[in-house]
C-alpha cells in the first residue's frame, strides 16, 4: 500500500504573503527534491490563524498542525522532520 | 442599472506610410439628452490635407446632430460649407451620421442615419442581414460636376441588433490585388455574417477590428487608403460582481450568499477571509493555483461558480495600478492581476460588494497602512473604471 504523503498547506492570504509566506511559495529552491516528493503542498487562502493572534504571520500548516513565523529555513527543517516521522 | 447597453466602438489603419488619418472618426455620448453621435468622414486623398478635411466634416457633422436642427438640413449646411475640389470637381470629404437616441430606459433605441459618398452601411440582426428604406436627396452644388446624393433612414434598433459603417477604405480593400472589383459590400457582409455565426456576441472592438485587420489583408498588408470600420451593437449589458472583505456581521453572511447566488453575470471575490466565507456558503473547495504568482502578488485560487478568487489589498491595488497607467491587459505577465483587470475590461457594469469587518489581521504594524483601506481601492478602482473607462459602477456595504 501507498504510504500518505505529507500534507502541507502554505497560506498565501494577505498577511501572510507580505511577512514571509511568499518566499516559502520558492521551496523548489531550498527545500531538498527528495524531501518535495513525499510532500502534498497546496496554497490556502488563510489558514485563519492570523486573527486568533498565533505566534505571528507567515503560517505553514504540517500534518493539521499550524506553524508561525516560518522562515525558509525553518519551513525546510520542518518539511524534514515530518518526512522522516511519516515513514 | 439599466439592462440593455449601446456598444459602439471603431477600429482603424492608415493608409501604409502615413502617420495621419484621412478617415476621422468620432463618438460623443451625451447622457443628459440621451443621445450618442458617431461620425465617420473621410477626406479626400490621405494624409495631413485629408485629416484636416475629414476632421473639419466630423466635427460640424457632430455640432450639428447635437442642435436642435434637423438632421437633413444640418447635411445640407455641412454640404454647402464642404469645398469642391477644383481639379476633380468632387467633394472633398464624405461622411456618415449616426445620431442615436434613447429612452431613460434605454428601451426605444432609435437611429437617425446621413449617409453621403461613403458605402453603404450594413445591418444585421444576429447573422441575418436586415435591409431598409432609405430616402434619396439630390442636391446640385455650383462647383460640383454631378448631383450629390445624401441618403437619409430612420430605424429603430433591438438587442441583438447592429449597425456597421465603413469607409472605402473598407469596401475597396483587395481591388486589383487579390479581388478585381475590391472586397465590396458584399464581401463585407460575407465576412460578418460569418464571424457573428461563430461568435455571436462579439464586442464592437472586435468586430471592427476583424474587419479593418481582414480588409489590410486583401491589400496585402500594405493599405492602399485608410481603413476604418465602426460597429453599433445592441446588447444587454455584461456585468460582473466584485466581492471584498467579510461581512460586518455573521449574519450577513447568508446574505452575502443570497447576492453572489442571484447575481447574472461573471463573479470575482478578492481576499482570503472573503473566499473562506463564500466557501462555506457554498460548500465548494478552493483551490489555491500555485503555479501563478509574482513576489507582490499572491496566487489566485479556484472556485466553482466564481470565475476568479483572489487575494484582496495586494491585487486590488495592483489593478487600480493598472487600471490608473491605462497599461493594456496584453502586456502583463500572466497573473491574477491580468486575469482581474480583462473581466473589468470586458464588462460594462461592474458592481462592488464591500464587507466591512475589520480585518484583525491587517492591524499588524507590520504592514504598510495602505493595505488596510479597503473602501479608498475601491474608490480608486470606481474612479479610474468610469472616467477611463466609461464603465457603470456600483457600490454597496455588507
Ligand atoms: S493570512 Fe495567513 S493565516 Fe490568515
Amino acid at each position: 500500500m501507498k504510504k500518505e504523503k505529507v500534507q502541507v498547506r502554505i497560506c498565501v492570504g494577505t498577511a501572510c504573503f507580505v511577512q514571509g509566506g511568499s518566499d516559502l511559495l520558492l521551496y523548489n529552491d531550498f527545500v531538498d527534491p527528495a524531501i518535495i516528493a513525499e510532500c502534498e503542498i497546496e496554497g490556502c487562502s488563510c489558514l485563519e490563524t492570523c486573527k486568533a493572534g498565533g505566534e505571528g504571520a507567515p503560517y505553514v500548516q504540517i500534518n493539521g498542525e499550524v506553524h508561525g513565523k516560518v522562515t525558509q529555513e525553518e519551513f525546510a527543517r520542518l518539511l524534514a522532520e515530518a518526512v522522516r516521522k511519516n515513514a | 442599472m439599466n439592462n440593455v447597453f449601446i456598444d459602439v466602438d471603431y477600429a482603424q489603419i492608415y493608409k501604409h506610410g502615413q502617420k495621419i488619418g484621412g478617415d476621422v472618426f468620432l463618438l460623443s455620448r451625451n447622457p443628459e439628452s440621451n443621445q450618442i453621435v458617431c461620425t465617420l468622414s473621410d477626406g479626400l486623398g490621405s494624409g495631413v490635407k485629408a485629416n484636416v478635411l475629414a476632421s473639419m466634416t466630423a466635427h460640424m457633422a457632430h455640432k450639428l446632430s447635437f442642435s436642435p436642427i434637423s438632421l437633413s438640413h444640418s447635411a445640407e449646411i455641412i454640404m454647402n460649407t464642404l469645398p469642391v475640389c477644383k481639379e476633380r470637381k468632387i467633394s472633398y470629404s464624405t461622411f456618415t451620421i449616426a445620431d442615436i437616441h434613447y429612452k431613460n430606459d434605454m428601451e426605444n433605441i432609435n437611429v437617425r442615419l446621413v449617409e453621403y459618398d461613403n458605402p453603404l452601411s450594413l445591418r444585421f440582426r444576429g447573422t441575418e442581414k436586415i435591409t431598409w428604406e432609405r430616402e434619396r436627396n439630390e442636391l446640385r452644388r455650383e462647383a460640383a460636376f454631378k448631383k450629390e446624393v445624401v441618403q437619409y433612414s430612420t430605424f429603430d434598433m433591438e438587442i441583438g441588433e447592429r449597425l456597421i459603417m465603413f469607409s472605402d477604405g473598407v469596401a475597396q480593400s483587395g481591388l486589383g490585388k487579390t479581388l478585381p472589383l475590391g472586397w465590396r459590400n458584399s464581401g463585407v457582409e460575407a465576412f460578418v455574417t460569418d464571424l457573428v455565426s461563430k461568435q455571436p456576441d462579439i464586442s464592437s472592438r472586435e468586430l471592427s477590428a476583424a474587419i479593418v485587420q481582414k480588409a489590410n489583408s486583401l491589400d496585402g498588408m500594405c493599405s492602399k487608403d485608410d481603413i476604418t470600420a465602426v460597429v453599433v451593437y445592441i446588447r444587454r449589458p455584461r456585468k460582473t460582481v466584485i466581492v471584498t472583505g467579510p461581512p460586518f456581521s455573521k449574519e450577513s453572511d447568508e446574505v452575502l450568499g443570497e447576492k453572489i447566488r442571484a447575481f447574472d453575470g461573471r463573479k470575482i471575490v478578492s481576499g482570503g477571509t472573503t473566499a473562506l466565507i463564500v466557501s462555506r456558503l457554498f460548500n465548494k473547495k478552493i483551490t489555491v493555483d500555485l503555479s501563478c504568482w509574482s513576489p507582490d502578488i499572491p496566487p489566485a485560487s479556484k472556485m466553482e461558480g466564481i470565475d476568479l478568487v483572489t487575494e484582496g489589498m495586494l491585487t486590488l491595488s495592483q489593478v487600480a495600478k493598472v487600471l490608473e497607467d491605462k497599461t493594456p491587459p496584453s502586456t502583463l505577465p500572466n497573473s491574477p492581476v491580468r486575469k482581474f483587470v480583462e473581466i473589468l475590461l470586458d464588462s460594462d457594469q461592474i458592481h462592488f460588494i464591500v464587507g466591512t469587518k475589520i480585518n484583525e489581521a491587517h492591524q499588524d504594524p507590520n504592514i504598510p497602512v495602505e493595505i488596510g483601506i479597503r473602501r479608498t481601492i475601491v474608490g480608486r478602482l470606481r474612479a479610474a473604471l468610469e472616467n477611463i473607462y466609461l464603465k457603470e459602477t456600483s457600490q454597496e456595504y455588507l
